[in-house]
């Protein structure tokens, strides 16, 4: 069974196409355009996905052609298309043209939550079947991205619990946002773990940790990032640079300890032992250090995704979680294309739009 | 006394009505829920019943008493009003404000000030509403507690201040159970040429279109405050709200206090992504659309945005970083009613909210 599956939900145009867990062939362009400007611009995005998709998809079926024989669109079983949360224009580019290949090949269509998706990226297999480890349910997920920070448990296939989200910024924007401040340019993420390892990811200004005293599982950074932007404010710009890595230590410190401590909350609210990490965030190999010695402090085993192309956005991760909806009969047949509708804000918990016809 | 607990039903509010307009109709002193805290109600124009709650209340004489009104119509039957303050009239009511005017004298006079004004409100707060317009005459609109002390919010805490004596004094005590945490409401007394707030409430005013917020629960008040009043009442199909503010003035803070309103409450900062939209039911917007400019720098970026496209619809849209794109607003003017709003850092814990049409 081949699964093909186009992502466009923010600034990545990516396709793969997957069998089962396996990934055969996998396709990621960021669009460079974005950093210029220094963050995404929703049209311009729009218009990129719209001019590299086609070529996108030629490419995908190319490296399908190396693993595989046959590699044409008549071959596979059915598409997969993210379908929200993300940005508007941009979802929309991508479920346009998936509409319009499915149509031609008449093909069922497999509606995918972008976040169900990061969550299955742990679980991504190369072409040769590896890492080969089953699933063991339930799972305490933590998606940590640009745009997304939020907790949850995993149940089985398709069945998810929000139990703490992000109640203003997501820890990957609240980065990027301290990063500008600093002048490290957009997205500044791995610039600040490069600048923090230089002083041993230490800590030097004890930024505000938000809603660690709070009881619920919810995470909030727009107080550190407020406090954080008016300490930067009186400083000089000769302050700044000679303090750059303790200034970008500091602040990534006090993001990820909001983070492990709501992190390790959940494990003790939850008893959940199975953990994943996923998102662009979780690439920051502090951060993973870190949640390795709370998982070990707790006897939990946690799991990565295991390539790096999986960690920010991507398609491989679409074709898994389509596989899993696929097998369970979430997909529109060609008739049924109408339902599908791009949603924005759509939760991970959201239940299929289809499912109040079967 | 008689006590009739309706808890947090408000259908058991309106059943009690009846009762609660014979006890007014009587002379008698009634205490009752209001959008804000517990009050006395007393028939404004009725001297004895004036005169007991000014005694419950240990009110010096003298120091003026606030009422409710029926309704918009009858302002002018108790107060005298110019063409100015009908107009900021019309924008504050109904609302959490106690609006003080030049008396007509047609309530009893303990309730006026000695320069002969007087305090009128007209909550947004339905069983107050339709009561005092059941009733269709002013009354008493102050907290029932001794004067002085603190104003509550439950029954229970109200009727351990008080005497037995005292206690007897009242008629009737409506317990509709635990009231949200509001502030009592903002006076502000117009009888002189400027606008002099007299205590400070959740909204407050500090100028014509200017507001005062301490804390980000008063943002969101704030911008409910002004989502009513402005963005809900203007003409055009769409709206657009341009938001100026630093770095954690509380723009997204404010765009959340409109959500609730539109009931989206998962409304988070849409700066990694440009822009988030919202479908929205039961209101005369049907999209909520909610944009971060914090990451552009360049101008020409903004060819891309294709703000126009907003305009045809029923959208609220709100633009954080607004002041990055101030050049469109003359072209978007033609085709959407647009507000411009600056919250400006004071200090720490204090904002300024400005707005302009």
């Amino acid at each position: 069974m081949l699964i093909f599956a186009v992502e466009t939900s923010c600034d990545e145009t990516a396709c793969a196409v997957g069998s089962g867990r396996k990934i055969l062939a996998n396709v990621v362009y960021s669009q460079a355009v974005h950093s210029q400007w220094g963050g995404v611009v929703p049209h311009l995005a729009k218009k990129e996905h719209q001019i590299k998709l086609p070529s996108i998809i030629n490419l995908t079926l190319k490296k399908l052609k190396r693993v595989r024989k046959e590699a044409d669109l008549n071959k596979i079983t059915a598409f997969a298309v993210t379908y929200g949360p993300g940005l508007a224009p941009a979802l929309e580019t991508g479920i346009k043209q998936t509409k319009l290949l499915a149509e031609e090949y008449s093909k069922p269509i497999i509606p995918v939550n972008h976040l169900e998706g990061h969550i299955y990226s742990v679980f991504v297999q190369n072409s040769q079947g590896r890492p080969d480890f089953k699933f063991d349910f339930p799972y305490l997920c933590l998606i940590i991205s640009g745009g997304h920070t939020q907790l949850s448990l995993f149940y089985d296939h398709l069945q998810h619990k929000i139990i703490g989200k992000t109640l203003d910024d997501a820890a990957g924007e609240a980065l990027d946002k301290a990063g500008k401040l600093l002048g490290l340019g957009y997205p500044s993420g791995a610039v600040i773990e490069r600048l923090s390892e230089a002083v041993e990811n230490k800590d030097f200004y004890n930024f505000p940790r938000t809603m660690i005293k709070h009881n619920s599982l919810d995470f909030s950074f727009s107080g550190l990032k407020t406090a954080f932007y008016y300490f930067v404010k009186d400083k000089s710009q000769r302050f700044i640079t000679d303090n750059i890595n303790k200034l970008a230590s500091s602040f990534q410190q006090a993001v990820f300890e909001s983070v492990i401590i709501k992190l390790e909350s959940a494990i003790k609210k939850t008893g959940v032992k199975n953990l994943i990490v996923c998102g662009g965030v979780s690439a920051n190999k502090h951060l993973k250090t870190t949640i390795r010695q709370l998982a070990r402090k707790h006897q939990a085993k946690v799991l990565f995704p295991r390539y790096d192309y999986l960690y920010g956005d991507n398609a491989a991760m679409i074709a898994v979680a389509g596989y899993y909806r696929y097998r369970q009969g979430y997909y529109l047949a060609g008739d049924e294309f109408d339902l599908l509708d791009r949603k924005p804000r759509l939760n991970l918990e959201d239940k299929f739009i289809w499912k109040t016809k079967k | 006394m008689k006590l009739i607990k309706t808890e947090n039903d408000s259908n058991k509010l309106f059943q009690i009505q009846p009762e609660v307009i014979k006890t007014l109709r009587s002379g008698g002193l009634v205490v009752y829920p209001s959008d804000t805290v517990y009050g006395f109600l007393a028939d404004a124009k009725n001297t004895s019943a004036v005169t007991k709650l000014i005694n419950v209340k240990k009110r010096p004489f003298g120091k003026p008493i606030s009422v409710f009104l029926p309704g918009f119509e009858s302002i002018n039957e108790y107060v005298d009003t110019n063409k100015k303050q009908q107009s900021l009239l019309e924008q504050l009511l109904p609302g959490p404000f106690t609006i003080v005017l030049p008396s007509k004298h047609n309530v009893c006079s303990y309730l006026e000030s000695e320069k002969g004004s007087l305090g009128i409100r007209i909550p947004d707060y339905k069983p107050v509403q339709s009561l005092v317009q059941a009733f269709g005459s002013a009354v008493t609109a102050t907290s029932a507690n001794i004067s002085g002390k603190g104003p509550h919010y439950t029954i229970d805490s109200f009727l351990k201040t008080l005497s037995k004596k005292r206690l007897s004094q009242i008629d009737l005590i409506v317990d509709a159970g635990k009231l949200p945490y509001n502030k009592p409401s903002t006076v502000i007394d117009l009888t002189e040429d400027s606008i002099k707030v007299l205590r400070k409430g959740d909204i407050l005013l500090t100028d014509l279109d200017e507001f005062e917020s301490s804390s980000p629960k008063q943002t969101r008040k704030i911008a409910q405050f002004i989502f009513k009043n402005y963005l809900l009442t203007s003409k055009q199909n769409s709206v657009f709200v341009f938001l100026e503010g630093d770095l954690g003035a509380g723009k997204t803070e404010f765009t959340k206090g409109i959500g609730k309103m539109l009931g989206v409450t998962d409304i988070v900062s849409p700066s990694f992504v440009g822009f988030y939209e919202y479908d929205i039911s039961d209101c005369r917007f049907k999209k909520l659309i909610h944009f971060d400019l914090y990451n552009i720098n360049d101008k020409s970026e903004l060819n891309y945005f294709n703000l126009e496209t907003f305009c045809q619809g029923d959208n609220l849209v709100i633009i954080e970083w607004g002041q990055k794109i101030k050049g469109l607003i003359d072209k978007l003017k033609k085709q959407t009613k647009i507000f411009y709003l600056q919250i400006l850092y004071q200090d720490k814990n204090k904002r300024l909210i400005k707005l302009k049409q």
